[in-house]
This record gives structure tokens, C-alpha cells and sequence, in this order.
């Protein structure tokens, strides 16, 4: 078993996340901690929330099949322990998000018809391009496909909820902080296992490098749908904001990556994401000796 | 030994930095004033900190941190080597 593999043991994932920071936490937030009644009272800003919580469940499913799917195809111990400590997180983000939908007044009985009739169909693609690659049993092509370009994604997206998030709905920020915390345990393994793997399969790369793009455009695709079908609730929120705390537009707001987010127009959020994600798919992959693939523009 | 500086690169003395607690709660107790969230554009690193490129968390030492120190990350556990960069900045490189 390589060396490194010993810190990303079942003991360490013990002490530093439920016995850390996810102590004390109910579904990822404390307990008592209710959904910002800015979005339970506004009709738009519920329905805005429950489209996006879908698609977070949508992903996270893709993240289970992804890593548990990951455990039989892994080459070696010490990565088959870590998947098993990262299937359970993707099932804990599951059910953080799932458990999101019902406090939104989704009904139970609700749940699998609407995730089913509003999950966003690119990224039913995208999943599917990662989940064929692990059906195969293909390791290394399966955790660059989850552990750089998934999760990449997933961490920025996570980042960017949580500046949205931290003033207006401290509940949904603290589910989110926990779920980067877990992000970056993902990350690290993603690179530091396939860092070394890469070297030993050159063969694999031409193969992977297509993977990563046709991920690539299904992601901006759904980032496009997104936040053109947001746009309406993301400008209501911004209004309520601007007016509730009786600042002017930009004085007490989200910051993210140097910009204010309760000025932005939605295409400029969905431009700066977008932007943010690919530059950091872009480092990722340069790191592990891949070549960066430009996709296709949506 | 707790501290994230696992290797230094020279022996010549070091400025000292005593730690406090920065509110990071993703590693056990014991670690957490070695760590803190980088707060993106607008943050800047002290002469004891270095920026993890994986995770995006500040790596904090006791001690100043020079180019070649080998710095560890318990958040995602990269193992890095510390650089300067073309723009004259400490940063982490991953050690694979
Ligand atoms: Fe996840
Ligand atoms: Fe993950
Ligand atoms: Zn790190």
C-alpha cells in the first residue's frame, strides 16, 4: 500500500470529521437551526431553492454511485478504505441535501417525481459519461472523472452557495461547510493518488483528457439552465437584501473570488462560476500531468 | 510533533510565531490553530503561512516558512514543498 494512503485511514476520517466537525450536527447544521424565512416566505426564492437542492441531490447521487462503484475497481487497500469512508460522506450529502427539500415543504411522497422531473438533464450527462467509465472498472479513468472533475466542480459550487448563503440563511451555510470539509478530503486523494498513477499509465491519458471535456461542456450547459431559470428569484434576493439591511447595493454583502454577488447580474454569476471552475479543473489536471480540454461552448 | 513544518530547508534561525485558535474545526483539536480558511482575493499570507493549492487552506507554523520546507496538509493530506513563485510568493507544491 503506498505510504501516503495511511493517512487517509477510517481512524482519521473517525477524529476529524464525526467526532469534529460534524459533532453535535443535525443533517449538517445545528439542531434548531431552520431555513431563512426570506426563503420560506417568497414563493420564487422557495422555488428557486427547491430547483438548485435538486440538482445538488442530483450530483451527490452521482458522487455515491461514483465512489462505491470506485471501491471494487480500486487497485490496492488503503484506496478501497478511503472510498468506503467517501461513499458514506456522498450518502451523509445525499441525505443533507434530500433532508433540504422536505424543510422547503417538499412532501415525502413528492420527492422522487420532482427530483425526477426537474434534474437538470445535462447533468444526468455528465454523470452518465463518469458512471460508464466505472462501470467498466476503469480506476484511474473513474476517480479523475470524480475526484478532480466532479468534485472540482462540487467544491466551487459549494464555495460560491456558501458566500451566497452565510448572511442570508446561516442554516444552509453551515450544511454547506461541513460538505467542503468533506470536498477536500476527496480532492486531496483524488490528486495525491492519481499523481502517481498517471506516470504509470500514459497510455490512458488521450481517453481521460475526452472524458474531461465532454464533462466539461454538459457541466456549463447546466450552469447555463440554471441560472438563466434563477435569474428572476437570484434579482428578488438581491432586492430584499439591498432592502432589509437598508445598505446600499454592494456596502454589506457576499463576497466571492473578489466580487460582490448582491450586485452581479445572473449572467455574470454564471460567467464568473463557470470561469472559476474550468481555471481550476485547468491547475488540477496540469498538476497530475494532464492536458487541459477546452469544451465545446454550450 | 503537531506542526505542519515537517522539514526545513536550512538550519539558520527563524522568526517565531505563537498561534491562536482561528475558529477551523475540520481537523481534531489539537492541530486546529496550525489551519485557517483562506478568505480568497483580498487575503494575505503571514511570513509563517503558506496557501494549500489542493484544499485551499492556509497552512499556519510556529516558525517562518522558506522556500524548499516540506509543509504537510491534514485537511485534504497533501504533502507539499514549499516554492517561490514567479512573482516572488510562497507557494505549495504537491509532493506525489
Ligand atoms: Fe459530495
Ligand atoms: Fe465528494
Ligand atoms: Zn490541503
Amino acid at each position: 500500500m503506498p505510504d501516503f494512503l495511511t493517512a487517509y485511514s477510517i481512524q482519521n476520517w473517525l477524529e476529524s470529521c464525526p467526532q469534529g466537525y460534524l459533532e453535535q450536527t443535525q443533517y449538517g447544521h445545528a439542531a434548531g437551526e431552520s431555513e431563512a424565512s426570506i426563503v420560506l416566505d417568497s414563493p420564487k426564492l422557495r422555488d428557486q431553492a427547491i430547483q438548485s437542492t435538486v440538482q445538488l441531490v442530483v450530483g451527490e447521487r452521482c458522487a455515491l454511485a461514483a465512489s462505491s462503484g470506485l471501491i471494487n475497481a480500486a487497485p490496492d487497500e488503503g484506496s478501497k478504505r478511503f472510498l468506503a469512508t467517501q461513499t458514506l460522506d456522498e450518502a451523509r450529502h445525499v441525505e443533507v441535501f434530500t433532508q433540504r427539500l422536505l424543510d422547503l415543504g417538499v412532501r415525502k411522497t413528492e420527492l422522487e417525481p420532482l427530483i425526477k422531473e426537474h434534474a437538470n438533464p445535462h447533468l444526468v450527462a455528465f454523470a452518465e459519461v463518469l458512471l460508464e467509465k466505472i462501470d467498466k472498472g476503469d480506476f484511474v479513468a473513474g476517480v479523475v472523472g470524480q475526484n478532480i472533475v466532479l468534485e472540482g466542480m462540487a467544491f466551487t459550487v459549494f464555495e460560491m452557495l456558501y458566500a451566497t448563503n452565510v448572511e442570508m440563511n446561516p442554516k444552509f451555510a453551515h450544511t454547506l461547510s461541513g460538505t467542503i470539509a468533506d470536498e477536500r478530503r476527496h480532492v486531496g486523494f483524488g490528486e495525491n493518488r492519481i499523481g502517481s498513477l498517471i506516470k504509470e499509465h500514459p497510455e490512458k491519458k488521450a481517453e481521460i483528457e475526452r472524458m474531461q471535456k465532454e464533462m466539461s461542456f454538459h457541466m456549463l450547459a447546466t450552469f447555463a439552465d440554471s441560472f438563466r431559470e434563477s435569474a428572476p428569484a437570484i434579482m428578488e434576493a438581491q432586492g430584499i437584501l439591498r432592502g432589509t439591511n437598508g445598505t446600499q447595493a454592494g456596502a454589506s454583502e457576499s463576497r466571492w473570488q473578489g466580487r460582490s454577488l448582491s450586485t452581479l447580474a445572473p449572467e455574470e454569476m454564471e460567467s464568473l462560476l463557470a470561469d472559476s471552475v474550468l481555471k481550476e479543473f485547468k491547475i488540477r489536471l496540469t498538476r497530475i500531468g494532464l492536458d487541459y480540454q477546452t469544451p465545446v461552448a454550450p | 510533533m503537531n506542526d505542519p513544518l515537517k522539514q526545513l530547508s536550512e538550519d539558520t534561525p527563524r522568526q517565531r510565531f505563537v498561534l491562536a485558535e482561528t475558529g477551523f474545526n475540520e481537523v481534531p483539536k489539537k492541530y486546529r490553530k496550525f489551519y485557517r480558511r483562506w478568505q480568497g482575493s483580498g487575503d494575505t499570507l503571514a511570513l509563517n503561512e503558506v496557501l494549500c493549492p489542493v484544499c485551499r487552506v492556509v497552512i499556519r507554523s510556529s516558525r517562518e516558512i522558506r522556500p524548499g520546507d516540506r509543509v504537510y496538509c491534514m485537511p485534504c493530506m497533501s504533502r507539499l514543498v514549499v516554492i517561490r513563485s514567479a512573482t516572488g510568493h510562497l507557494e505549495a507544491r504537491v509532493a506525489y
